[in-house]
């Protein structure tokens, strides 16, 4: 058996929801380009050359 | 054309002038310490230290530049749209965790703003929620069906709440604007603490209209209801310096001008165009998705062709900022790793060259402070390197030739450095007081009063940003996470204790380079004080500037009256507050409406 509260929660939840929803109306975003070879070159000699360590997971 | 070209010309010359002229600053300070430095013979420490002060002093004098371009300059009226508007723009309030309480007051402030101006109903409000904590997610939804019921907003304020994060702020408006980016013309991008008129946001479409080039203007948002200490002061400097440091960058930038992340509106089809960014190669803090990425966004946007601007005139833009030095170092070491992150795009293809320069300047402002610290440190180790003087250096000579005092070398150096630092804030003052500004600032005298004491508390505090700066640096040159054990109460205040915690490190530091100096460079103890002294007392000094300021000194224009997108926050927060243990009925009500389709 559901909680009251619990159910008064969901249906504010759908009801924020209901009413929130954006428009509908796609715009396209093509991914950028800032990388190129040169760029992924240096950058990967600057990392060997600093021997820079892998970041703390979770980071 | 006919407009814009003389524009573009004195954009070069301002830009030529400028680097021109930080250029000769910099080998000035090179040259007078390269001959302070070489009075007892030169050696490799006194190149080192030379171009550590070239490098350094040409930052300092970029800025000093900047604020004089500022002063010196009148960017023309921008053309605005007179006639009747259509247009439709999506005000859009990233969110993350943030108190929603807050947060839509402010849109409701805004929206009755808007009202006030009949154009309401050409702006809809989009609340993006990358709230990641289930608790503030269900008061978000509360309290935005609250908001709804009371500003009747439905089909008009949005709310949606990704369930992953992807791409953080920027991936959090890149998927509004692939799911609803056609329903509008422009996008008004701001951040959860933003707080704009009405009027301003109208004013800010009519440029957009009158100027079908511009993909982005950028307003200067003035910091508002800081209340401690370090906030006050920040809130000073905010609204006396920074229009004018805004109109030299302005000046500067042309149609390359700056993205700051909030308080700018957009053209959707130009930003759609142009700004879905990349996931860089490797791994975080140089790979991984772009951190700092509205520097990146007014970059791509120039690379399409797009103009980007900056208008310091626009008023009744407004944001909120943090209430003392700890909060600040938090945000400016997130800001850091961005900017360093910056380093792998200088060379991104197609990028303008002024767009690449900001991303320079950038780096160098996070790469000064260790520069100066670097002298500080070659300075002490200096002796212990230095050849022995040599008193006879003339075989035939049978007196001592003592050496030439290079001491007002130095004075010069340090005066040039100082002079750099605190002649554009007094030229400010000036202007502001032959101009009338000064009124906004509680009169002359209280507006000198302010410069001077912000002077003062900066000077103090300077040492310590320059620790937790360079402290920022290195972290993320190892790739390590920046942990920070203090944590602020609401009003921002911090214990002795809490200040300690974050701060022990930089005391320490303090200890070791004074203790060194006195030990292999008695000379310099002197001078290293004003930079050791406050490092010494760092904890101290944060828990003091935390604490509320009750001081007559730091007056703004929106202390002395507050503007009116400010009033009617309050008068939502204080409503609100008053109705919250009846939320849950009162949002009830919304329930027997039809739903929207």
């Amino acid at each position: 058996m559901m909680d009251l509260s619990q159910q008064e929660q969901f249906d504010l939840d759908r009801l924020a929801e209901d009413l929130g929803a954006l428009p509908e109306a796609p715009l396209s975003m093509p991914v950028q380009a800032l990388e190129s070879p040169l760029t992924q070159s240096v950058f990967n000699l600057f990392r060997l050359r600093l021997h820079l360590p892998e970041p703390k997971a979770g980071h | 054309m006919t407009r814009s070209a003389p524009l573009q010309r004195r954009v070069i010359l301002t830009r030529t002038l400028a680097l021109g002229a930080s250029l000769a600053a910099a080998y000035g300070g090179f040259l007078l310490f390269l001959q302070f430095g070489a009075a007892d013979g030169l050696d490799s420490f006194d190149i080192l230290r030379s171009a550590l002060i070239f490098a350094s002093t040409f930052w300092l004098a970029w800025g000093a530049i900047t604020a004089l371009a500022g002063l010196t300059t009148r960017p023309p009226l921008p053309p605005r749209h007179t006639g009747a508007l259509t247009a439709r723009t999506a005000i859009l309030v990233p969110v993350y965790n943030e108190d929603p309480v807050a947060t839509f007051a402010r849109i409701a402030a805004m929206e009755a703003s808007l009202r006030r101006t009949g154009m309401g109903h050409l702006f809809h409000f989009a609340i993006l929620s990358d709230t990641r904590d289930d608790a503030i997610a269900a008061r978000e939804r509360m309290w935005f069906l609250r908001l709804l019921a009371d500003t009747d907003g439905e089909g008009r304020i949005f709310y949606r709440r990704r369930t992953k994060n992807k791409g953080r702020k920027a991936g959090n408006i890149e998927e509004f604007i692939k799911r609803s980016g056609a329903a509008y013309d422009y996008g008004v991008i701001l951040d959860a603490d933003s707080l704009m008129e009405g009027a301003t946001l109208v004013e800010m479409v009519r440029r957009m209209e009158a100027a079908p080039a511009l993909g982005l203007l950028q307003t200067l948002p003035t910091i508002i209801h800081a209340r401690s200490r370090f906030g006050r002061t920040m809130q000073f400097a905010g609204a006396f310096y920074s229009p004018i440091f805004a109109r030299g960058l302005a000046m500067m930038q042309g149609r390359t001008g700056p993205f700051w992340g909030h308080n700018a509106i957009v053209r959707m089809r130009a930003f759609a165009e142009s700004c879905a960014l990349p996931e860089l190669s490797g791994k975080p803090p140089f790979g991984g998705h772009i951190m700092s990425h509205d520097y990146v966004e007014a970059a791509l946007l120039a690379r399409a062709g797009w103009t980007v601007r900056v208008d310091d005139d626009l008023q009744g833009s407004y944001e909120e900022a943090p209430e003392n030095i700890i909060d600040h170092a938090k945000r400016d070491r997130r800001w850091c790793q961005g900017n360093l992150q910056h380093s792998r795009l200088l060379l991104a293809p197609g990028l303008k060259p002024w767009s690449r320069f900001v991303f320079l300047q950038g780096i160098l402002a996070y790469i000064a402070p260790v520069f100066w610290l670097a002298f500080l440190a070659a300075s002490i180790a200096a002796p212990l390197f230095a050849p022995p003087i040599d008193y006879f250096p003339i075989e035939s000579w049978p007196f001592p030739v003592l050496p030439v005092s290079q001491v007002s070398k130095a004075l010069g150096l340090a005066i040039g450095v100082v002079g750099l630092l605190f002649l554009p804030k007094v030229l400010i003052v000036l202007d502001a007081a032959l101009r009338g500004r000064v009124r906004g600032f509680g009169g002359a005298l209280r507006a000198t009063q302010s410069t001077l004491a912000e002077l003062v508390l900066s000077s103090i505090t300077a040492p310590i940003f320059l620790m937790f700066q360079t402290r920022s640096v290195l972290q993320v040159l190892r790739g390590a996470d920046g942990g920070w054990p203090a944590q602020s109460r609401g009003d921002g205040s911090l214990t002795l204790a809490e200040a300690w915690a974050a701060s022990h490190w930089i005391v320490t530091t303090g200890v070791v380079v004074l203790g060194a100096a006195q030990w292999f460079a008695p000379a310099l103890v002197l001078w290293l004080l004003p930079v050791a002294l406050p490092m010494v007392l760092a904890p101290v000094l944060i828990a003091w500037t935390s604490h509320p300021s009750r001081s007559g000194l730091f007056l703004t224009p929106t202390e002395l009256a507050a503007a009116p997108v400010m009033d009617l926050q309050d008068a939502v927060l204080t409503r609100w507050q008053m109705v919250a243990a009846d939320l849950p009925e009162q949002v009830a009500d919304l329930g027997a409406r039809p739903a929207r389709a």
